[in-house]
């Protein structure tokens, strides 16, 4: 099966995915319509071309409540300057897809704009996409709403339902022990964690609880990632050692405005095929 | 039919309003909405809670205020009988105090040292600050460069109370920019923060947590409407930006059905997008900011900009519980311009001595157009949410630019002025008249 993404991965597991010259444990985000929808297809080219794990594509919205200002600035130009709206996204999208289709490829966009496009129809045209995991983050993944995504794993089924789409938790270090447990028991099983309690291009920290979160999710088979500041190479494998995955946005928006984005991921990559 | 009691249902939802509500918020942030939801909960059950609440409403803040009947404008619309619940009597000049004294409590009870909160007037930042400074607690607001620059008066009063305003530069640098700059604040420390939002709006249990702090309002106008009247109100109005004063005048009247109730919207300038904040005339279903209500959006569900004279109203959402009592008609909506808001003010300052805020405005200049419709054994009573001396560089700017018209057009008549004394009484004659062109 083709893009199912977590192949869950126990810390043991981790340096492994250093290995492959070609592949960097990275989640590499855009926002889809910045500069341009041809410009951001030209970035998207660039992670896949670097190695990038997995591509995290970003629906703009106006008004982006827990990014910082690069991506915040992002977002408002692809949606004033660009008129860039959901459709325009899923076109561009299913032209990735039609590139790349072993491409793990994941979706973010902010509640509204797929609330106002409809929940089950996201769901429908992104499993169609063979598109299987979705960041919502003003969505708790057991909301009424969220549950119009795709339904939660019932209790009493202990056949995981890998055919519909799932919800990322975004989490920080203070989800309690009692609510992982809940989310586990209810079926997700990729989880993106907050380095720290932070918005999105700040300053680089590991909050000291995420070492207990993450033996949690690996030994429950989950995999997870760590983003929010992650700005160099250095900080990225601190963040694949704890983890096995990077998550990084805002320092790849900054190169691509530099110009330097090119140079800016062979640097990248060559840091992880040097170190393995 | 109305349900078994809409106050009943408001009062114990766990946070949904019909479809409406809910808790839309980053994951980071369950935590601490859970605990305010669950210590308020507790508070609103706890007698020692509501006598000391009691005691600084009474003590600090000044309640009750009174319902003030205004003769001379009940006799010029000839009409309805009309009155004021004067809410700008209350401490810092609005009603916005009676959730700030409620919420820093609960913030106090839950061992919370420091609070963030949001403004757009300055109105709930003042307030803020002033509970913050009496309770002991840091205090940050946030408000738009915008609002920051255009009530200055109010910037001005928080810093003297000791708070830190952070002008916030992002986007359209007014309300609704506060609010995410106050949420990205709480993001990144939402254990020892206490967010005091200052509206009937954003995620569980806020619009339920600040309508039961602001139904204080109508009972009042209840009591001092069967006191002074021997009846309730037929008519009810306030302005609608977020939806705080007009939760608090409408609650303890929702079961009443022979009261009508009215919320009145920020017209701005026209119906074109962008140039109004009407969200339950122009907008439609949304989930922004932590709740699912009526937003002003443009382009596949974003939020578009938004428009009004009063920072306060100049917002894109509005509370989910009123949203829900729109769709059940409980509750009426019509929207009044800026223009018209700014004619009420001066209408009302000359007429009945009392400056109501540009806010304020909206509901009075509905109320003038209903007043003449109906019979003088019928009561109307405007919520006077809040005083106007903030509003000082908003309205001189537009009643002097009115008078130097209006003298520009008097010395082409041919009419010169003799002197300085006699230019400026000519002028505010002349400015009333225009008032009144504004009215229509």
């Amino acid at each position: 099966m083709k893009n199912t993404l977590p192949q869950p991965k126990s810390i043991a597991d981790a340096p492994d995915c250093l290995l492959p010259a070609a592949c960097c444990p990275l989640m590499c985000h855009l926002v889809l319509g910045y500069p341009s929808l041809a410009e951001s297809l030209r970035t998207a080219e660039a992670y896949i071309a670097a190695g990038c794990e997995i591509l995290e594509l970003q629906i703009p919205f106006s008004h982006p409540t827990a990014d910082g200002p690069l991506i915040t600035e992002a977002c408002r130009h692809a949606v004033e300057k660009n008129g860039v709206d959901i459709e325009a996204c899923l076109d561009l999208v299913a032209e990735i897809r039609r590139r790349h289709p072993q491409q793990n490829i994941v979706l973010m966009s902010y509640l509204n704009p797929l609330f106002v496009f409809g929940l089950e129809k996201t769901a429908e045209k992104l499993l169609a996409l063979d598109i299987h995991y979705l960041i919502v983050p003003d969505l708790p993944v057991d909301s009424p709403q969220a549950a119009l995504l795709g339904p939660l794993q019932d209790d009493n089924d202990p056949i995981r339902d890998d055919k519909g789409l799932k919800l990322i938790p975004v989490l920080g270090a203070n989800i309690s022990d009692q609510r992982l447990e809940k989310l586990l028991a209810s079926g997700f099983d990729f989880f993106y964690l907050m380095s720290d309690f932070k918005i999105t291009g700040a300053t680089f920290s590991l909050h000291p609880r995420l070492n207990a979160i993450i033996s949690r999710l690996h030994a429950a088979g989950a995999r997870c990632g760590i983003g929010f500041g992650i700005s160099t190479p250095q900080q990225a494998k601190l963040a694949v050692e704890a983890c096995g995955l990077a998550i990084v946005g805002s320092a790849f928006i900054q190169a691509r405005n530099e110009n330097r984005l090119q140079k800016c991921l062979s640097e990248w990559q060559n840091a992880f095929i040097v170190e393995s | 039919m109305q349900p078994t009691s809409y106050r009943h249902t408001i009062l114990q939802s766990s946070g949904y309003f019909g479809p409406y509500g809910g808790t839309y918020v980053p994951e980071v942030l369950l935590p601490a909405l859970e605990n305010i939801a669950k210590g308020f909960d507790e508070a609103r059950q706890d007698p020692a809670f509501l006598a000391e609440l009691d005691h600084e409403l009474r003590h600090f803040n000044g309640r009750e205020t009174p319902l003030t009947p205004l003769p001379r404008l009940t006799t010029q619309l000839g009409g309805a009988q009309i009155a004021l619940k004067n809410e700008g009597l209350n401490h810092t000049g609005a009603h916005k105090i009676n959730h700030c004294i409620g919420q820093a409590l609960l913030a106090r009870r839950l061992g919370k040292k420091r609070i963030i909160a949001e403004t757009g007037a300055g109105q709930h930042g003042y307030a803020t600050a002033a509970v913050c400074a009496r309770y002991g607690l840091d205090c940050t607001v946030y408000m738009g460069r915008k609002d920051y620059e255009r009530q200055r008066p109010n910037v001005y009063w928080m810093e003297l109370l000791g708070a830190t305003v952070v002008p916030v530069e992002d986007g359209a640098q007014t309300l609704n920019d506060a609010v995410i700059a106050a949420f990205k604040d709480w993001v990144t420390h939402p254990e020892e923060t206490y967010y005091l939002l200052g509206s009937a709006v954003g995620p569980h249990p806020y619009p339920q947590m600040n309508t039961f702090f602001q139904k204080i309002v109508g009972e009042e106008i209840r009591r001092q409407s069967l006191d002074q009247y021997g009846k309730l109100p037929h008519t009810m109005l306030a302005c609608v930006g977020g939806g705080s004063n007009a939760m608090g005048m409408f609650f303890d009247l929702l079961d009443e059905p022979n009261v009508q109730l009215i919320g009145v919207e920020a017209g701005g300038k026209g119906a074109k997008p962008g140039e109004h904040a009407s969200k339950l005339l122009g907008g439609k279903a949304g989930i922004f900011e932590g709740y699912h209500s009526y937003f002003l959006q443009e382009n596949g569900g974003n939020i578009a900009a938004t428009h009004s004279v009063s920072a306060g109203l100049d917002y894109c959402g509005v509370s989910p519980i009123l949203a829900w009592l729109a769709d059940e008609k409980r509750i009426q909506f019509a929207a009044a311009t800026d223009a018209e808001a700014l004619a009420a003010v001066q209408t009302l300052a000359r007429t009945e001595g009392i400056i109501p805020a540009l806010e304020s405005a909206h509901a009075f200049a509905h109320a003038f157009k209903l007043a003449p419709n109906l019979s003088p054994d019928q009561l109307i009573v405007v919520n006077a949410s809040g005083r106007g001396e903030k509003d000082l560089f908003i309205t001189m700017r537009h009643f002097q630019e009115e008078s130097l018209t209006a003298y520009a057009k008097h010395l082409l008549s041919g009419q010169q002025a003799a002197g300085s004394g006699q230019r400026s009484q000519q002028s505010a004659v002349d400015s009333r008249q225009s008032a009144v062109v504004y009215g229509h």
